[in-house]
């Protein structure tokens, strides 16, 4: 009796283990199992203590606090720290992403120069500990050097041995609608407070010095398609920030936080509402879902008391059969009055965009030389290939030229600054043209300019990667991508249309005539961010992992240091003690990379590397 | 004693290898359109200008979204799977439900469903 027991018994484990591995095999129950829990949204506060590494070690948390007395002892930072050129009495530090209001990203750092460059050698480095592209512009101030990276951390180091002083790690939500991987740009400072932009939409406030963080605004509900990558620009006692969104079908915004409370002050929305100016310019209802997100930095004159921001491409990006019109205030700059949030001009770069143009590159403010007459402009290598000079008094058209090698979506200028658009570069059905530039544009506003005021140059990386353009049926769902087609990547894909190869060159562009005085050329595509120094140098990174230092004269390489993970980060220079140092992440974001037709082989993972010139 | 195992460990076998084995599904409205050119042109349409373009790419490339024209399925491969995850998304996840909002209804999602099927990979 006691074998007939075990007999059944066995029959019977046998047939429960059956029962599941037949639960395992139903798609059904794949689903439900494969789901990812709800990521736990608290957040742990542990003081660092430098010299207790080991318990640091051993505490998972998400926020490291600082006790210790850091810094220089240079005091909060004022307004009219912000206002004042990046001089060479104000050049030790680097205050904002573009360097000072200008955007020029003008290191006024003499020894760095052509001269010196051999001495420039590695002095520390730090880990992001992320995936995605490292995309920060750094900023140092006070000996402090404040970094973000993908995913939003936030990290506050010792500007002269990389040791970390704090560090917030933002805890994301799973279901981001990001089109174009974790970035973020890199943070801001006022008084004694640094401000970071999320993934989830959210605008945040830290006490510089311990890292407690001291307000956390909701910038809008990031389910809905939104998410913040920029780093914010700060003007007076506001911390402005845009959204990006463009792919989802958002109506586009940029805010103004106050940077005591962290309260609202103002929204301007880049699509108008019914009725209001611009709303004649798309037709239906389609300015409903008009996208024009406003993702990247802007630049401030003090002076005309002028706000100057970008906005994106319109939603869906390439059919625009159901919008049809030039699609206001989509691919343009405003021109906005930081006190009311209102515009005082525009001007629109590309109408009725369908090539996903955003025109957010980086925005630079020169002065001009036109026949002997100073005129205060914004210059920019748009996405759309051409560089243009626009007075920034009263936004009137003055140039625009092809930066590029291989434009072919416009066959020409008009004078007002309206693109002659070339008939057979629309998106089809059935593509078979190689679209010039392709979506990601010649310059992508992910990246950064620089500009060198003596020279009269600007220094602007360049993808030259053309695209097919597919059309299709777009629908909205908010929330969902809605771009109405998709752009094909063929140059550097064996095979395909005249087997060409994706490129790259830093072009140095004279911005009072727009005509190209010399190019670096590159194997890939150019997709980081570029640094100008008093020296004569430009500093850059490649898609193959190499970061470069050009003469900015000639073009020519005179510094070549392999960094590891292809770059997308903005470089940057500082001086501590007389010493001259030079800061530039190295990570890329495949996704991106293969759109591109950049080399997809190097692996993804973040690093800051920081190189010095000892005195 | 031994033919009562022996039988019960072979039943067992079989029901694995039946439940494991290609689906046997029934036919779905996106069968029917497989044979009309028309319908699967708007298939491909829709999956272009909604799918495709930063998610569910056409060819195999470096993207943070399935490949959907493979024989690998996350959330069940067969036609109503497919409607079902499509309808109501994934939660947790940006591949948000695209519940009754086809322009046409749900002849709509069959057409893309068609559109996929006839472009799959052959899956042995």
């Amino acid at each position: 009796m006691r074998s007939i027991h075990r007999s059944i018994l066995k029959s019977l484990l046998l047939v429960l283990i059956s029962a599941a591995f037949l639960w395992s095999c139903s798609p059904a129950e794949q689903q439900s199992s494969s789901m990812p829990d709800v990521p736990e949204m608290s957040e742990s506060a542990n003081t660092f203590n430098g010299d207790d590494v080991a318990e640091a070690l051993v505490i998972s948390t998400t926020h490291w606090l600082n006790e210790r007395d850091i810094g220089d002892g240079e005091g909060p930072v004022s307004s009219e720290m912000l206002t004042e050129p990046q001089t060479a009495s104000a050049g030790r530090n680097w205050l904002q992403y573009g360097g000072d209001y200008s955007n020029n990203r003008h290191s006024p750092i003499e020894q760095l120069s052509v001269e010196n460059i051999d001495r420039l050698s590695f002095e520390w480095g730090f880990p992001s500990g992320t995936l995605g592209q490292f995309a920060v512009s750094p900023i140092v101030y006070d000996g402090i050097m404040y970094l973000t990276t993908s995913y939003n951390r936030l990290i506050a180091l010792d500007a002269r041995t990389g040791e970390m002083y704090w560090r917030y790690d933002h805890q994301q939500p799973e279901d981001l609608r990001l089109c174009c991987g974790p970035a973020n740009r890199g943070a801001s400072i006022h008084g004694d407070k640094i401000f970071m932009a999320t993934l989830d939409a959210r605008l945040l406030a830290f006490d510089r010095f311990s890292g407690e963080k001291l307000w956390d605004s909701e910038i809008i509900e990031y389910f809905r398609g939104f998410s913040a990558t920029s780093a914010p620009l700060i003007v007076k006692d506001l911390a402005l920030i845009g959204v990006g969104g463009g792919e989802f079908g958002v109506r586009g915004f940029f805010d103004a936080y106050n940077i005591n409370t962290g309260e609202r002050e103002w929204r301007h929305y880049t699509v108008p509402a019914e009725g209001e100016p611009g709303y004649e310019t798309w037709s239906g209802n389609s300015y409903e879902t008009g996208g024009a997100p406003a993702w990247t930095i802007g630049t401030y004159d003090a002076e005309l008391n002028l706000v100057y921001w970008t906005t994106g491409n319109p939603a869906p990006d390439w059919n625009g059969d159901a919008r049809l019109g030039d699609n206001l205030f989509s691919d343009s700059v405003l021109a906005i009055n930081p006190d009311t949030g209102e515009r005082v001009w525009y001007y629109q770069f590309t109408p009725h965009d369908v090539w996903d143009y955003d025109g957010n590159s980086h925005l630079f403010q020169a002065e001009l030389d036109q026949d002997g007459e100073n005129i205060k402009a914004l210059v920019q290598a748009n996405r759309n290939g051409f560089f243009y000079a626009i007075n920034r008094e009263n936004g009137e058209f003055i140039r625009a030229t092809s930066y590029m090698e291989q434009l072919n979506w416009a066959d020409s200028m008009e004078p007002s600054g309206r693109p002659v658009v070339n008939p057979e570069a629309l998106p089809s059905e059935e593509p078979t043209m190689r679209i010039c530039p392709g979506a990601l544009g010649g310059m992508n506003g992910s990246v950064a300019g620089s500009l060198n005021p003596d020279l009269g140059l600007a220094f602007i990386p360049v993808i030259e990667s053309c695209q097919l353009m597919q059309k299709g049926l777009s629908m909205f769902v908010e929330g969902q991508m809605f771009t109405g087609g998709l752009p094909i990547p063929v140059d550097g894909v064996p095979d395909e249309i005249g087997d060409v190869a994706a490129y790259g060159h830093i072009s140095a562009v004279n911005y009072n005539t727009g005509d190209i005085a010399w190019r670096y050329y590159d194997p890939q595509p150019m997709m980081a961010g570029t640094l100008s120094t008093a020296g004569g140098l430009v500093f850059t990174g490649s898609q193959t992992g190499h970061a470069l230092g050009l003469d900015a004269e000639t073009g020519d390489v005179v510094w070549r240091k392999r960094l590891g993970g292809g770059v997308r980060s903005q470089p940057i220079a500082y001086e501590l003690d007389g010493d001259a140092y030079v800061a530039i992440a190295s990570g890329n974001f495949q996704g991106i990379a293969a759109f591109a037709g950049a080399d997809i082989s190097i692996p993804e993972g973040g690093q800051l590397y920081v190189f010095k010139i000892d005195n | 004693m031994q033919l009562l195992k022996t039988l019960s460990l072979l039943s067992c076998i079989a029901v694995i290898l039946i439940s494991c084995g290609p689906a046997s599904e029934p036919p779905s409205k996106a069968d029917e359109y497989l044979t009309d050119a028309a319908a699967v042109q708007r298939g491909r349409s829709i999956f272009v200008g909604t799918c495709a373009g930063y998610c569910h790419r056409l060819t195999p490339e470096v993207v943070d979204a399935v490949y959907l024209f493979d024989c690998e399925w996350k959330h069940g491969g067969s036609d109503q799977a497919i409607f079902n995850t499509v309808t109501n998304g994934v939660p947790n996840t940006r591949m948000i439900g695209f519940g009754t909002n086809f322009p046409e209804g749900e002849d709509d999602l069959w057409k893309v469903i068609a559109f996929l099927k006839s472009n799959r990979a052959a899956c042995s």
